[in-house]
């Protein structure tokens, strides 16, 4: 259907000529989902997850859009400035900043359209609601597995993810809650990455550098962890340094059951993006909305990693 | 070619180097209007101008460097370091017109340092000293804040990135003052035109007496400022100064100006083209993001109008008889 209209649209600047006018005549309810990005398989799931609750409901048309990258909260805001304007009926809104999204969510406030949050909560007080997941509990699964399978000695350090957002944070921020109750464990620092796998190794290559007798690595998204396991590979360290991940898609689960990476904390994308939809049609047709749902997270270890395969 | 008159082809060719972006312009405009019922709206081009301004503001500072064949690779990563300072000079609890003026001071005196890079060390091309700065103004922004976005700012600030006159949003007519401003001075003042001749032929330039490392360090300054007026202009959108701001920037605005119909050999290139050439670049997002394309088709139709543009030219000149 993109395509198709992505299609007409060239056509049309080639020929420069008439457009067939496309006006669906029955009554749509239009939500559109704005991401942080589109360029990771949690991403491409949370999208799948939120197609396959627009299909349960015919009458709700689902648009899925995202900038480049998730550095580029400029475009997020051009994007969510543009659907504004068209009026649609709800918008479910993954920020890729915090304070640098409210302006334009403002916007939304005054022009009557709910606007749901996704994935990583705002201080804002007029959203219709959350839908994601518990970060902070997340960062302390990670620090709990890293704590006993280092047997409580040794460094550590985290590979993190943009800084100032949400679930950054509070990942980080649950990670630290239980590392720094360990006396034997040396923290030496939160090293950012911005969520992406080049740049998770180049950061894992100079901590490896930095600090030859590192022990543990928690990093806050999966692309960083996979970038930081070829690190850790090309210095012949696997199995040798502690490796945790977190969202657990596939590549990253799969890493670990064949033991190069030892653990991921895991995100059910699929149920975050069909709940949030969910949410927003129920925010789109006025009828209330949950304020915070918390769809849950879990551990993948080599005992279970099979299991989130399927 | 051959059965056209040479007065003929060197009018149409004119033309088409003068009105060649405006034209693809308005028949995009109108091809989107056509698609989408919301695209000629009042709002909707208000977005789009809101949505262009930086941009434009960048892409007005890179063709004063670009006329005279060179190149600021600087301009995002200065955009972002004026940005940060400004935030943290109005937590510091700075008035806002002085955090404003910080932010243009910045961009301009590290333009400045390009310029004078390039021109008094003798380093071999542009592209080396604003690469450096790109480099150590983006790592600066990220020293100072420690990566974290610095948010919340005052509302006089803010006004200049979200406030409006009359209906009209102030990047706008940010945007349309430093137009007016850098037409005149581009045409109408001795160092305005010189520019255009150390594009042209550098060397010919100094032999007609055109002081032209100071002319240089001019245009990378004014360059360097449209990058601190940027910094004000988001950083107030936004309320934030974030020291990724501008990532990628410089290239946005390298292409603006190509679009607009400038010659990267230098010599050539006019402010209206440029501000279509922003314009095209945000019409063709605005209009993507109103169809609900993804993004990563629209640096797919980007891209191909920068290759577009530049063939058109390439053809036009070869078209033209005496050039």
């Amino acid at each position: 259907m993109r395509n198709r209209r992505f299609i007409s649209f060239l056509l049309v600047m080639l020929l420069g000529g008439a457009a067939c006018s496309r006006s669906a005549k029955t009554k749509k309810l239009d939500i559109v989902l704005v991401t942080k990005a589109l360029d990771s398989e949690f991403w491409q799931r949370l999208k799948s997850g939120a197609e396959q609750a627009a299909r349960q409901n015919p009458e709700v048309r689902l648009a899925v859009l995202a900038p480049e990258r998730e550095i580029n909260i400029d475009q997020q805001v051009a994007i969510l400035e543009d659907q504004i304007l068209k009026r649609v009926a709800a918008l479910a809104v993954a920020p890729a900043g915090v304070a640098e999204i409210i302006p334009v969510l403002e916007k939304a406030r005054a022009a009557g359209i709910p606007v749901l949050i996704v994935d990583t909560d705002i201080p804002w007080p007029h959203r219709a609601g959350f839908v994601g997941i518990d970060n902070r509990l997340g960062g302390r699964m990670a620090a709990e597995f890293i704590v006993r399978a280092i047997g409580g000695r040794g460094k550590v350090a985290v590979i993190r993810g943009v800084l100032g957002v949400a679930t950054q944070e509070d990942r980080l921020a649950g990670f630290l809650d239980v590392i720094q109750k360990v006396p034997g464990i040396h923290f030496v620092g939160a090293q950012p990455a911005n969520s992406e796998r080049a740049l998770g190794m180049t950061v894992m290559e100079n901590l490896l550098t930095r600090h030859p007798d590192l022990r543990a690595v928690f990093a806050t998204n999966d692309q960083m962890a996979l970038g930081a396991m070829e690190a850790i590979a090309a210095r012949n360290l696997t199995g040798k340094i502690v490796l945790v991940g977190f969202d657990a898609g596939r590549e990253a689960v799969r890493a670990v059951l064949d033991g190069r990476m030892d653990a991921v904390v895991a995100q059910f994308p699929e149920r975050i993006g069909e709940r949030a939809i969910q949410e927003a049609i129920k925010a789109a047709r006025g009828q209330p909305v949950e304020k915070f749902v918390d769809i849950g997270t879990g551990l993948v270890t080599r005992e279970n990693a099979h299991e989130f395969l399927r | 070619m051959t059965a056209m008159p040479a007065w003929l082809a060197r009018a149409a060719s004119e033309a088409l180097r003068r009105f060649g972006p405006l034209l693809a312009l308005l028949l995009m405009a109108a091809a989107l209007s056509l698609l989408s019922e919301h695209f000629l709206t009042l709002d909707n081009l208000l977005n789009v101008f809101r949505q262009s301004a930086v941009n434009a503001l960048l892409a007005l500072g890179q063709l004063t460097v670009i006329i005279t064949a060179g190149i600021d690779l600087s301009v995002g990563s200065l955009l972002g370091l004026s940005c940060v300072l400004a935030a943290m000079a109005l937590k510091a609890g700075v008035p806002s017109a002085a955090a404003v003026l910080l932010a243009l001071a910045t961009g301009a005196v590290l333009g400045a340092l390009n310029g004078i890079l390039f021109t008094k060390l003798r380093l071999p091309h542009p592209f080396i000293p604003t690469l450096g700065m790109m480099n150590v103004a983006r790592g600066l922004a990220l020293v100072l804040t420690g990566g974290f976005p610095i948010s919340e700012l005052p509302s006089p600030f803010r006004f200049w990135g979200a406030g409006a006159v009359a209906g009209i949003p102030m990047p706008v007519i940010v945007v349309l003052f430093f137009c007016v401003l850098f037409h005149l001075f581009l045409t109408r003042t001795t160092p305005g035109r010189d520019l255009y001749a150390i594009g042209g032929n550098r060397q010919a330039a100094l032999l007609c007496g055109v002081p032209v490392d100071r002319r240089l360090i001019l245009a990378y300054s004014l360059s360097g400022l449209m990058a601190g007026a940027g910094a004000v202009i988001l950083a107030g959108r936004m309320n934030s100064g974030f020291p990724l701001a501008g990532v990628g920037a410089e290239l946005d605005s390298i292409a603006a100006v190509i679009i607009g119909g400038a010659s990267f050999f230098g010599g050539v290139g006019t402010v209206l083209g440029t501000l279509v050439g922003a314009l095209i670049m945000g019409v063709l997002r605005n209009g993507l993001n109103l169809l609900n394309v993804s993004a990563y088709w629209q640096t797919v139709v980007i891209g191909a109008v920068i290759v577009a543009a530049v063939w058109v030219d390439v053809v036009r000149q070869r078209a033209a008889p005496g050039r």
